[in-house]
């Protein structure tokens, strides 16, 4: 008989690390109480993370494997999402956490990124799937709030943010998808200054569903007459019931779903194929006007770093839970005796947490979930740095944008990449158990794939690191960055702890410098063949610098705050746990920059070498 | 209706293998504190009954939330703050100069000066599980009192219908305000509480409310007061002296029998169960 799946939560989350990074090891307090962030302090942040996780836990997380095992319908032409996320829709909306970091304008609490990032991780972590439906709403929402006209933004950005109407980002068609300039849907003026589009977008998330009265498609389509690739899009707002300004539903708008994917995972979450204009009867205006025509890629640019990093947050949320519940499991099951009594058939059975693998397995997974958030949100403290210090001191400004940028690509790919890969970590932590139902992470595993996938395959993040972020400023941002790290190398290397750890990142600080050379020198002499061959290598070191870096500065400070507690107090164990992290991952990990740096020199191009027939004879 | 409602901080119960003992002294530093969920019930009730449960931002009626603490408390009682509630005042003290009965008092004298019509707590907290101060601040203010409450409904704010669960069903009593509730964990299903602000057919979710973001952020800007124990209490002396603490010992490890004798035979003369 088949087992009925049941709503219960088994999302975890460690508040403890999420205050330790905001108030202990970014120090958020110093931007708290500052323009734009007034309204924000120690308290507010505390008790947002504390409500917000009590929310994950009660609302969205028992849906998880509900949602997952219930997917989504095609039923008379409409998607129905499944039907308990009508009541998590509408509880959340209440609740406001998708709107924490947008602009008191629109409605929103206006929260530090830093905050949002963490809110974030929260409702992705406990249901990836459903928080895909607000994060649309929300992005689309957002670029509307940054480009569109007075009255488009009257219109529809308070209504997207309170969740009355739901939003997405048409892109991708069948033969455009990283080739988004290759787009074939086209928007023909109408005497009235609308247009009218016709086209075919594929694997649309949200595309629709029960859950808002209204979607806001913003569509990108090349309008007549407009130039080829890229520069001839413009963005489109392609309402799916057409309104009047007053937002009066009238009739739909010929925006129909035409199917539905079948997916490894995030299957509560409908992608869509959607079709623009069958009929002929599709009506869409430029988002900001008629000025804007042919603007869409660089209006998409500038949201694109907003949805990455919550595509890296994705990663680092489900990965998260994935290891605390590897963690109950291994404290709880007993299998086999201690090695030191192997030969003793009697002696007392042990849980699998005294085993040396599984405990290799658990500390891998806690360094890397970890160091992944502690670097989405070392990225949204800069952000956040620019909104408190960027009206009154450029230069300050300046650097910390330029690192915000440098670090984007990173977050993204490292944290989707990593999050993927510990959940099948988690996996094998449980044994046969974990491959099954009965426990939640398979299902991680199987949601978090897609990460590494959309808003940009990862090695498109790889070649705008490469390719745009290394170079962007003359080298100034990766200049600065690298300073970062040394001037830290150089506080902590005789520290007595850390310090073997800290000068091995010193030595990895000095290989990503010479391999970012050696990719400009690549570039210069035409030796381009091996600049994408590098690409993922080079975005894996950077981001392993990154994390090891910010991991040793956790663990100097827990070493100091240990120093305050007592053996017994809870936060000696926190304190004890963020050294050993950093240990492990110094140890075992980041020694592998120095070493991909070096296979980097040798610019082996098999992979180029090796003639298309020869892959195999099939 | 005003309603006053007390609130405990507790030490998170999930983290009871934390508390530790030392000197014979409860040790609390490093636990996490929570509101002791008896107390978050009460809040629940009393908000429900001062408000109508289709618009719950209109309030027709104020709940004022209490708690003795050091200034962290603040904390827990901002959170009530969040949930709705409409100002809350913090008695300054510690935790090991408190007894059911100071704390009794204490209220007694701040009911003096608030003049609520309805003092709603939770039926006791969860760490020392004493479960006195409802029965005495009754005893003290010369309030009728009902305790454990499950269900209330309220007549037109003037009295009340308290439902009560006992052996075999329930018992009912009516009380006229002004009176001493103490709540119990049914208090917080979906038609627990009626009044007249609220339609019948209006049913609550299940369990006490989400406090939602804008509410966490404008919980600051409501009325927050101190007020010294000493100004409530001449004699803060308590009844209850504590002259010490240890944990319970740990379980021994158990044993397999292999029969019926075995384990009669064992009961009998090792356990002397028998
Ligand atoms: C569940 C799901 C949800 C999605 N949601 C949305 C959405 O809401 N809106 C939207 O617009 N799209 C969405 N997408 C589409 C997603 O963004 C694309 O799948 C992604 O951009 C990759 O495009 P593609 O699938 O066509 O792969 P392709 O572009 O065909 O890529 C295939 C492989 O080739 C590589 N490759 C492609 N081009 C290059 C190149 N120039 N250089 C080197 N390597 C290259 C890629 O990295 C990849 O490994 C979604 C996809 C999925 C599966």
């Amino acid at each position: 008989m088949e087992k009925p799946v049941q709503a219960i939560n088994r999302y975890k989350a460690d508040l403890r690390d999420f205050n330790f990074l905001l108030f202990e090891q970014f120090k958020l307090q110093d931007l708290c109480g500052k323009a734009p962030f007034e309204a924000w302090g120690e308290e507010e942040i505390r008790s947002s993370l504390t409500e917000c996780y009590r929310f994950a836990r009660e609302v969205t997380g028992p849906l998880n494997a509900i949602g997952d095992a219930t997917g989504c319908k095609i039923e008379n032409g409409r998607v129905i999402a499944p039907r308990q996320f009508e009541d998590a829709w509408k509880k959340l909306y209440e609740a406001g956490w998708i709107s924490i970091g947008v602009s008191p304008d629109h409605g929103g609490a206006g929260a530090p990124l830093s905050v949002a990032v963490l809110t974030l991780e929260l409702l992705a972590g406990s249901n990836a799937a459903f928080a895909m439906y607000p994060g649309l709403a929300h992005g689309a929402g957002e670029v509307i709030a940054a480009f569109g006209t007075e009255e488009q933004q009257h219109l529809f950005c308070e209504r997207m943010f309170a969740g009355k109407w739901g939003g997405t980002m048409c892109l991708t068609e069948p033969h455009a998808g990283t080739d988004v300039g290759s787009a074939k849907t086209t928007a023909k003026k109408n005497a009235d200054g609308s247009y009218n589009i016709t086209g075919t977008k594929i694997f649309i998330t949200g595309g629709d569903h029960q859950l808002a009265e209204n979607i806001i498609h913003l569509v990108l389509a090349r309008v007549e007459g407009a130039p080829p690739g890229t520069k001839g899009l413009t963005l489109f707002i392609v309402p799916s019931v057409r309104t009047s300004p007053d937002g009066t539903l009238g009739e739909r708008n010929d925006a129909n779903v035409a199917s539905i994917e079948h997916k490894m995972g995030i299957n509560g979450s409908a992608t869509c194929v959607l079709n623009f204009g069958e009929n002929g009867k599709c009506i869409g205006w430029p988002v900001g006007g008629e000025e804007k025509l042919n603007q869409g890629m660089p209006q998409m640019f500038r949201m694109m770093n907003g949805a990455r990093i919550a595509v890296g947050v994705q990663g680092v949320a489900v990965a998260s839970s994935a290891y605390l519940n590897a963690l109950e499991y291994a404290r709880e099951r007993k299998q086999g005796s201690s090695i030191t009594h192997w030969k003793d058939a009697s002696a007392p059975r042990v849980p699998i947490i005294d085993h040396a693998d599984v405990r290799r397995m658990l500390l891998d997974m806690k360094c890397r979930v970890e160091g992944i958030r502690a670097l989405a949100v070392k990225l949204a403290f800069h952000r956040d740095a620019v909104s408190v210090y960027g009206a009154t001191d450029e230069k300050v400004a300046v650097y910390h944008q330029g690192q915000v940028d440098l670090l984007v690509p990173l977050v993204k790919a490292y944290g989707s990449d990593q999050g993927f890969r510990v959940c099948e970590t988690a996996i094998q932590t449980y044994g046969g158990a974990g491959y099954t139902r009965d426990y939640p992470v398979e299902q991680y595993c199987r949601d978090a794939k897609i990460f590494s996938i959309y808003e940009g395959t990862n090695h498109i993040q790889a070649m705008d690191l490469v390719g745009r972020k290394l170079g962007q400023a003359g080298g100034a941002n990766l200049q600065s960055f690298l300073g970062d790290v040394s001037k830290f190398v150089a506080a902590q290397s005789s520290h007595p702890v850390l310090g073997d750890a800290v000068k091995r990142l010193g030595k990895a600080q000095e290989q990503v410098g010479a391999t970012a050379m050696r990719m400009l020198m690549w570039f210069q002499s035409g030796n381009l063949g091996m600049v994408p061959l590098s690409a993922n290598r080079v975005l894996e070191m950077m981001s392993e610098l990154t994390v090891a870096w910010l991991l040793l500065d956790a663990a100097v400070i827990a070493e100091e705050e240990k120093k305050k507690v007592d053996a017994g107090h809870p936060d000696f164990a926190f304190y004890s746990g963020k050294t050993q992290a950093a240990l492990y991952y110094a140890r075992n990990v980041l020694p592998g920059v120095e070493f991909k740096g070096k296979l980097l020199e040798e610019e082996d191009k098999s992979p180029l070498d090796i003639p298309n027939e020869a892959f195999a004879t099939v | 209706m005003k309603i006053l409602v007390p609130l405990k901080r507790v030490s998170d119960p999930d983290n009871a293998n934390k508390v530790k003992v030392t000197g014979g002294k409860l040790d609390a530093s490093g636990l996490e504190w929570k509101p002791n969920p008896f107390d978050e019930y009460a809040v629940e009730a009393a908000l429900r009954l001062t408000e109508n449960g289709t618009n719950t931002k209109a309030r027709v009626g104020e709940v004022v939330v209490v708690t003795f603490g050091p200034k962290e408390a603040e904390t827990t009682l901002r959170a009530a703050l969040a949930t709705g509630a409409d100002k809350a005042i913090r008695i300054d003290a510690l935790d090991d100069a408190l007894d059911g009965d100071v704390v009794a008092r204490a209220l007694k004298a701040l009911v003096d000066k608030e003049k609520p019509d309805l003092v709603l707590l939770g039926k006791q907290a969860v760490d020392g599980d004493s479960n006195q101060v409802g029965q005495l601040l009754a005893e003290y203010l010369g309030w009728p009192q009902a305790t454990f409450a499950a269900s209330i409904k309220s007549n037109a704010d003037k009295a009340l219908i308290v439902s009560r669960e006992v052996d075999g069903g329930a018992l009912n009593l009516k009380l006229t305000l002004p009176a001493v509730v103490s709540v119990d964990l049914r208090i917080v299903a979906p038609k627990s509480v009626t009044s007249i602000h609220t339609p019948a057919t209006h049913t609550y979710p299940d369990g006490v409310r989400f406090a939602a973001l804008m509410a966490i952020m404008a919980a600051k800007k409501k009325p927050m007061t101190e007020v010294k124990l000493a100004d409530l209490v001449t004699d803060a002396a308590t009844k209850i002296k504590y002259t010490g603490f240890e944990l319970p010992p740990s379980r021994k490890a158990g044993i397999k029998v292999k029969t019926v004798a075995e384990l009669v035979e064992k009961l009998k003369n090792e356990a002397k169960a028998l």
